[in-house]
């Protein structure tokens, strides 16, 4: 390949991407200006609520959107190539080869009409031509990989005879029976209960150890990005409002945003006495956002500013980024929200 | 899948061992609902019997029956059935057995031929048109539209005119107009299961939309496909042998169901056999096709089941 000889910072960088879906009720920008990175071994958590962007976002990258969803603009580097220009045989070599993708529901992911093992090999058949008899081999290998018990047995099951939990044991084997060097994983777990959920996460932590596969871990569930993610970004209506290092966003939320999510979900290590906080408000209407932060019809930091002015991505502390004027001018979240009359 | 309490209380198979087994799969599962159907099993015991019947129609004559299909038995017109003659003879003492079975090669081969062909060409464009909507799905369906909209018996007519009628042509006559309903059904499957959650997720593996429609899309819609080509075989017996009546099929002294009937119109008031041995056959013909598709539809289908 002639692109790896070339320089790329990142394994898969998304700069300023823009996704749009016409409608009738005018032009939705489900990913407005969205930028991140990941590398090998690394782990990426994406949070946010339903409608903040963040599949739309993995499935821009994908080029999986269903039309008329496209990407307006920006870049999509993956070893220093752009993805967003590529055509369509071209981009089929890299899905499932390079980048592999996890899909939410195990239930609904897999065709029913086929044997396991047989879908498992389905992207070694793709892109390696293999046998389909060497393509079940190296599936029932994977099956071992992930841990699923007696899988000879399992590859010549279907996908309804099999357990929730092992049918995304199966996913997750597909998805990494070619090796991929990013592997993005849409809300892995949440169909699944959550027992479950912690021997999936589990068995994604240890696969991105052991191959070295860059992940980014798509989820609403901050308990997960806290055990798997070192880095994550946070999403609200299409854009990033706050990123950086997971025990430090946690430690020291700069978005209001992030600090209400953190305020809403119930710790442990908490006053268990301290009423835990609502969100105030709906998310918003992606056809119709508020004017300036779209997050400030919602946001008890809110200041005059905030309603007339739409704010960027800077730095605010050393290692973390937000998108809002009350961090961005110097103030403490940890502290607490202004009383209100 | 959604499946009816009855259906899982008597009819689940013991709880498999912890490791599994060897997978029972759609199609296993399928085969062992339609066993337990008896009407479906007779239709297809029947339907076989005939397609073994046509298949060996020469040697059936020769050996069997004794008398060709032009044979004529002078000293026996319009013989009542007996030992000689099963089913009687028609006014030129031509063995009605033996014609009947030659009468099966022509309608059963027409409709075999007739629902390959209309099956394969609507399936293509059903495939197509629902996987890629837009212009091309546009473009298509306007044309089954126009197919749809055409009066069959008037074109069955004009093209029996303009092309010799044999088994063949007939078969592609039919097929003309019958692809379309089928291009329709077809759509409307795969318009459902492109936007199921494993099409994009076999595509986000890097397949390709080749793949996607012949590998993936074509296998989960084959089921509805074996139901209308059984239920489409039924229709296609009914309309040859229509056009055979009317003198548009099929021509004498080339036996078929149809013609028979057409030729036993002036003496039915004395040898009724004539008209009851092939419309008997006609008749169950199509029926054992219609059973056998509902048998299929309420097998392949566990929300139709036991309604």
């Amino acid at each position: 390949m002639t692109e790896s000889d070339r320089t790329y910072d990142h394994l898969l960088e998304v700069r300023d991407l823009h996704t749009e879906f016409p409608t009738r009720g005018g032009r939705v920008h489900a990913v407005d200006g969205v930028s991140f990175h990941v590398d090998p071994g690394e782990t990426l958590g994406i949070v946010g609520e339903s409608g903040s962007g963040k599949s739309v976002t993995v499935l821009s990258v994908m080029r999986l959107l269903q039309p008329p969803g496209r990407i307006a603009s920006g870049h999509v580097l993956y070893r220093g190539r752009d993805l967003a220009s590529l055509d369509n045989a071209e981009m089929e070599e890299i899905r499932g080869a390079d980048i592999a993708m996890i899909f939410q529901d195990p239930m609904t992911s897999f065709n029913p009409v086929f044997r396991s093992g047989w879908q498992v090999g389905e992207p070694l058949r793709i892109h390696r031509g293999l046998h389909p008899k060497e393509a079940l081999k190296e599936a029932v290998g994977m099956f071992v990989k992930v841990g699923i018990p007696e899988p000879e047995k399992r590859a010549v099951q279907y996908p309804h005879e099999m357990s929730g939990g092992m049918r995304q044991r199966a996913m997750i084997a597909m998805g990494l029976t070619t090796a991929p060097s990013v592997l993005i994983a849409d809300e892995p777990t949440t169909a699944l209960d959550v027992t479950i959920q912690a021997q999936i996460l589990e068995l994604l932590q240890q696969v991105s150890r052991e191959f070295g596969t860059a992940t980014i871990l798509i989820t609403h569930n901050l308990g997960v990005v806290a055990g798997m993610c070192q880095r994550m970004m946070v999403m609200y209506a299409g854009r990033v409002v706050e990123e950086g290092p997971t025990d430090e966003v946690f430690a020291h939320p700069t978005h209001p945003y992030t600090w209400s999510l953190l305020r809403s979900m119930p710790r442990l290590d908490s006053d268990s006495t301290e009423p835990l906080l609502a969100i105030q408000g709906l998310p918003p209407d992606l056809t119709a956002l508020p004017s300036g932060c779209a997050f400030h019809p919602r946001c008890p930091f809110r200041e005059e500013r905030c309603v007339q002015e739409t704010p960027a991505l800077l730095p605010v502390r050393e290692r973390q980024r937000a998108a809002c004027w009350v961090t961005q001018s110097g103030r403490d979240l940890t502290a607490g929200p202004p009383p209100r009359g | 899948m959604i499946e009816s309490n009855e259906l899982a209380a008597p009819r689940a198979a013991p709880l498999e061992p912890a490791g599994g087994r060897a997978g029972r799969g759609f199609w296993q599962h399928s085969w062992e609902e339609l066993r337990s159907n008896r009407l479906g099993i007779a239709s297809a015991v029947l339907l076989a019997l005939l397609i073994v019947v046509a298949l060996t129609a020469p040697f059936f004559s020769q050996f069997v029956t004794h008398f060709g299909t032009t044979q004529q038995d002078l000293n026996n017109p319009f013989s009542a059935p007996s030992r000689t003659h099963w089913l009687g003879t028609d006014e030129l003492g031509r063995d009605t057995v033996t014609r009947l079975a030659y009468g099966a090669r022509i309608s059963l081969g027409v409709g075999f031929l007739t629902v390959a062909i209309s099956l394969t060409i609507g399936a293509m464009v059903g495939l197509f048109a629902g996987f890629y909507g837009g212009v091309l799905d546009d473009v298509l369906m306007r044309i089954v539209d126009v197919v749809l909209a055409l009066p069959p018996v008037f074109l069955f007519i004009l093209m029996s005119i303009l092309f010799r009628p044999n088994a063949i042509t007939l078969s592609v006559i039919i097929a003309s107009l019958g692809w379309a309903s089928l291009a329709r059904l077809v759509r409307s499957e795969v318009l459902s299961l492109r936007s199921r959650e494993f099409i994009v997720a076999t595509r986000s593996l890097g397949a390709r939309n080749g793949r996607l429609i012949f590998r993936h899309v074509l296998p989960n819609s084959l089921q509805l496909m074996i139901v209308a080509a059984s239920l489409g075989l039924a229709q296609v017996v009914l309309i040859e042998a229509a056009l055979d009546f009317l003198g548009l099929g099929i021509q004498p002294p080339t036996p078929s169901w149809g013609n028979m009937l057409s030729n036993a119109q002036e003496y039915f008031v004395h040898s009724v056999w004539l008209v009851i041995f092939p419309g008997l056959m006609i008749f169950l013909t199509v029926l054992a096709a219609n059973l056998l598709g509902n048998a299929l539809r309420d097998a392949f289908d566990p929300r139709l089941r036991h309604l």
